[in-house]
């Protein structure tokens, strides 16, 4: 990515607006951040403990949010007494497993799209995004009938289908954009070279992987942080992670520490994700938008 | 090693024809150009011998085999793209290895041919970078080297060095044309500067319009060119055309301008047959065929008025405005006359051409 030192000269508006961005941003991280460090302390403390309120205007007081012994209690109750073993392997066969079905076809189906003339091409394409303009909950209903009479309802198969449904217009829509920017001489050079045209296709996958990388990883997060389907289509044989927690908050009681608990065993997965690969994905995705 | 026939071959795009009833055949081990401005439809004609389009209509044979229906990779071509289209993730030398790597060779044979081609080009120690870590004139030479590896039946050079700075281009076109004669495999060669196909060329095929106009060699080509478009095209710079009326019979025929009536030689008039006799025709010189005095030579000298003077390092261009159109002729630097100043061209008719006011075609 080309990026160039931009040239500026200070004017007090310019110092003016900078000190706001500064404030700014400030307010802003407080406002991201807090909810996932209220939730990462609460997660090791005690019913008790967690329930200790300052004072409203009892600066001082704050103190009392970092006051408490860390227990791992309730992480243990995740596993012991709920099954969230199961769960994790639930949303990672159903994020995973509808992220690679996505990439395979809609790799193949974005191939095609960016390199095959065929007549209808362009409504085809429209058709294939317009799936994913009407919101999901439009079409929940339907989807629900169809999927209980095929008995896919509470099952794994039946979620990955479902998050595919959703994944693969993306897939082909995002992989285009990428297919496009590979120059076609390359496939032409490997066929003269002695490639069959699929080998051709398979050759240039390298060039195109910042791409598909972008996109498993936006469709992983799709799919884990589902909730919809996974009430719905999943409830039952394959509950996942975000339907789990939401089941600790019983008619009698809710467990708030179990739900913290379960809120970072969901979160940390796709935050250590977002750091490792973020290089990666924001190269994935400006690379396909920009014509380099 | 491999005759290429072209026969009756046609292209069309939807309804337009790109290529129309193209006959050639590049004799086995020759250096055949195809030459012609872009969208004549050389590309594409290359790229039906290569196999990456589908034949609308004829055959393409290379000896006795038909290979209108084999996939690119049964054809045994090796082809050298316009803009290189070398692999970015690979390095050179795996650019280089690819097609030995598709057809199975094993690690030896690569290594050595590998090796081979890239001391051949003078990129050895180039081997082991990649394609973005390389200049323009490098990539194109792995190119080559991906193309000559294989040892195969044809090359197809498809405006190889058309990206390059001019000082590289001319370097290449000596080499690529050693190269040729070294391995001594037919090579077809598309290109658009006429300098390329002249100077490299066994054989030229100009096309225009998706249609051949001229098959021959270049000096056929710039010496003998069938039409005025050709001969337009072909010579830099370029053969400069005025419109002449033809007066008189038998053997005193003349061209007729405002500016001059210069008589054509004996032989000359019997080729301008009788049909042309009494209309126009468009006379064809070329900037070195006259040469430029500021005294009347003769009679039958062009009077002009200098319009510019470009001094070209050894040759000079002087342009003249003649009472409807200016001409160009190049001259040595020493000349001497000044923009604005009388000045009197002399046509050397050996080599000037006269073309058929209509149709274009030449009548010498």
């Amino acid at each position: 990515m080309a990026s160039r030192d931009v040239v500026s000269y200070d004017t007090p508006l310019s110092r003016a607006l900078s000190i706001f961005g500064t404030v700014f941003v400030a307010f802003y991280l407080v406002w991201t951040l807090l909810p996932f460090v209220v939730m990462f302390v609460s997660s090791f403390k005690d019913m008790l403990e967690a329930f200790k309120l300052p004072v409203v205007g009892d600066w001082a007081g704050m103190t009392v949010f970092f006051d408490f012994s860390p227990t791992l209690k309730h992480y243990t109750t995740l596993f012991t007494e709920n099954s969230f073993g199961t769960y994790i392997m639930n949303s990672l066969i159903a994020a995973g497993g509808s992220a690679v079905i996505s990439v395979i076809f809609g790799s193949l189906a974005a191939y095609s799209l960016s390199r095959v003339d065929f007549r209808g091409k362009q409504d085809l394409f429209f058709w294939i995004i317009s799936t994913r303009m009407a919101p999901v909950v439009a079409v929940m209903v339907p989807l629900y009938a169809i999927f209980r009479s095929l008995d896919l309802v509470g099952t794994l198969p039946g979620l990955i289908l479902a998050y595919t449904t959703f994944n693969l217009p993306f897939a082909i829509w995002m992989l285009k954009g990428f297919f496009d920017n590979v120059p076609y001489a390359i496939e032409e050079a490997q066929m003269v070279d002695g490639a069959t045209r699929f080998e051709a296709f398979r050759s240039i996958l390298p060039l195109v992987a910042p791409g598909i990388g972008a996109f498993v990883v936006l469709c992983v997060l799709f799919a884990w942080n589902d909730f919809l389907f996974a009430a719905i289509i999943g409830s039952g044989g394959a509950k996942t992670l975000p339907v789990a927690t939401r089941e600790l908050v019983q008619p009698q009681n809710i467990q708030w520490g179990s739900i913290m608990a379960a809120g970072v065993v969901t979160t940390a997965p796709m935050m250590l994700l977002g750091l490792v690969i973020r290089k990666y994905l924001v190269a994935g995705l400006t690379m396909g938008a920009v014509k380099e | 090693m491999a005759t290429v026939t072209i026969r009756n071959v046609w292209k069309y795009y939807g309804e337009t024809p790109a290529v129309k009833d193209l006959n050639i055949t590049c004799p086995d081990g020759s250096f055949v150009s195809i030459l012609g401005p872009s969208g004549c439809g050389k590309s594409s004609t290359m790229r039906m011998i290569a196999g990456l389009e589908h034949i609308s209509s004829g055959d393409i044979l290379f000896d006795e085999q038909r290979v209108n229906d084999l996939a690119p990779k049964d054809r045994d071509v090796a082809m050298v793209f316009e803009n290189y289209a070398l692999y970015p993730h690979k390095s050179v030398y795996e650019n280089i290895a690819n097609p030995l790597r598709l057809r199975g060779a094993s690690e030896s044979t690569v290594k050595e041919r590998v090796e081979g081609a890239a001391k051949l080009l003078e990129i050895s120690h180039l081997l082991g970078r990649r394609p973005h870590e390389l200049s323009g004139g490098q990539k194109q030479r792995v190119a080559i080297g991906r193309a000559i590896v294989r040892e195969p039946k044809l090359f197809l050079f498809d405006e190889p060095i058309a990206h390059l700075d001019a000082k590289l281009r001319a370097h290449m076109r000596g080499e690529i044309k050693h190269l040729q004669r070294t391995l001594g495999t037919t090579m077809i060669y598309v290109t658009h500067d006429q300098l390329e196909a002249l100077s490299m060329a066994d054989y030229i095929a100009v096309m225009h319009d998706g249609e051949l106009q001229q098959w021959g060699t270049p000096s056929e080509i710039f010496n003998n060119p069938v039409n005025a478009w050709v001969a337009g095209f072909v010579g830099e710079p370029a053969m400069n055309f005025l419109t002449c009326g033809i007066k008189g019979e038998g053997d005193g025929v003349s061209l007729m301008h405002k500016n001059f009536e210069i008589p054509l030689l004996p032989g000359q008039v019997r080729q301008l047959n009788g049909a042309a006799q009494t209309g126009v025709a468009r006379m064809g010189v070329r900037p070195d065929a006259m040469s430029i005095s500021m005294t009347r030579p003769s009679e039958a000298a062009i009077r002009g008025e200098i319009f510019v003077n470009e001094l070209l390092g050894g040759d000079m261009l002087v342009e003249v405005e003649l009472d409807d159109c200016r001409i160009r002729v190049k001259t040595t630097p020493e000349f001497a006359g000044k923009p604005g100043e009388t000045c009197y061209l002399t046509v050397n008719r050996d080599k000037w051409h006269v073309f058929d006011a209509g149709d274009g075609h030449a009548y010498f």
